[in-house]
């Protein structure tokens, strides 16, 4: 397994993603809107909003698991965050950055994983929206374009105060 | 400064679905995607613009003691009451498919009909086809 490097502005991406006041905050309607509909549209059992910390990835909202973070050490956002395209992995087993990492051996077993980074106007890229599933698959051309627009949707309410929400 | 985009009209009253494909559609290429909440939204936006396209969520309403899917957008265009083309291509969005939507549908054009669950994929293919292309 390859725990990811610490992107270049590391220090800055601490400090924007702190200066939001999100980390610990409690379930948000406007958020959990996004995953839920991220998992139907790609009919994926799990889909999480993520933020990385210095230590651990915390999930503003998911769907599909019952934990509210896991290691930054062991997280796949944690590479995603490291550039600004999409990051796919259509069979984490075939992947060596993954193959044997507990998430991909034990629960919840991911084979299948897409994160779109959560990155603000600033460059700071605080976490991602992502999708994972159980078996190998891909995304085509569409769907990757919806899911940055789904990512760019969830961006939007990270810049806006809570219950800004227009639906 | 001519517009050579293709403009689609999007009626469906749930927003993130309808701003996902709206927004997904425009950094594909596909056209602009112009939405509309409501049946009245629509026409405000039948009477100021001309439209390549429509995809329609049509709702199933209480008419007279008879249940009705309402018509009244694909009514509108196909009587060339609006500044698009009477013959424009209509998909249809419903929440199932019954004999009384079958029978509404009978004889309107309508190229295609989405029935629930609604995904932004689908609908983005059908305003895809609508456009003759697909993206890259």
């Amino acid at each position: 397994m390859q725990a990811a490097p610490l992107p270049d502005n590391e220090a800055e991406r601490l400090a924007a993603l702190y200066a939001l006041l999100i980390l610990d905050t409690p379930p948000e309607q406007r958020f959990y809107k996004i995953v839920e509909f991220a998992s139907a549209e790609f009919d994926v059992p799990i889909a999480l909003l993520t933020l990385v910390d210095r230590a651990r990835q915390w999930f503003k909202a998911s769907t599909g698991v019952d934990v509210c973070e896991t290691g930054r050490d062991i997280s796949f956002c944690g590479h995603a965050i490291l550039a600004r395209d999409i990051m796919v992995v259509p069979d984490a087993l075939e992947d060596p950055r993954f193959a044997d990492n507990p998430l991909v051996t034990g629960e919840p077993g991911i084979r299948f994983y897409a994160g779109a980074p959560l990155v603000l106007p600033s460059g700071a890229a605080l976490g991602t929206l992502c999708l994972i599933d159980r078996r190998p698959r891909t995304l085509d051309a569409m769907e990757l374009g919806i899911l940055a627009t789904l990512r760019d949707l969830a961006v939007l309410e990270l810049g806006r105060a809570e219950g800004d929400a227009d639906d | 400064m001519t517009d050579s985009s293709l403009h689609m009209l999007l009626v469906e009253p749930e927003t993130l679905l309808r701003r996902t494909v709206s927004l997904t559609a425009r950094s594909l290429g596909l056209g602009m995607v112009h939405e509309a909440a409501s049946v009245e939204a629509a026409r405000r936006l039948l009477g100021q613009r001309h439209f390549d396209g429509a995809v329609i969520a049509v709702e199933c309403v209480e008419s007279e003691g008879e249940r009705r899917y309402d018509m009244t957008l694909v009514e509108l265009i196909r009587q060339g009451l609006t500044i698009s083309d009477a013959d424009m291509p209509i998909a249809i969005m419903a929440d199932r498919a019954t004999a009384e939507l079958v029978k509404e549908l009978q004889g309107r054009g309508i190229s295609r009909v989405i029935l629930k669950p609604f995904r932004a994929k689908v609908l983005l293919e059908a305003i895809a086809d609508f456009a003759g292309k697909q993206p890259a």
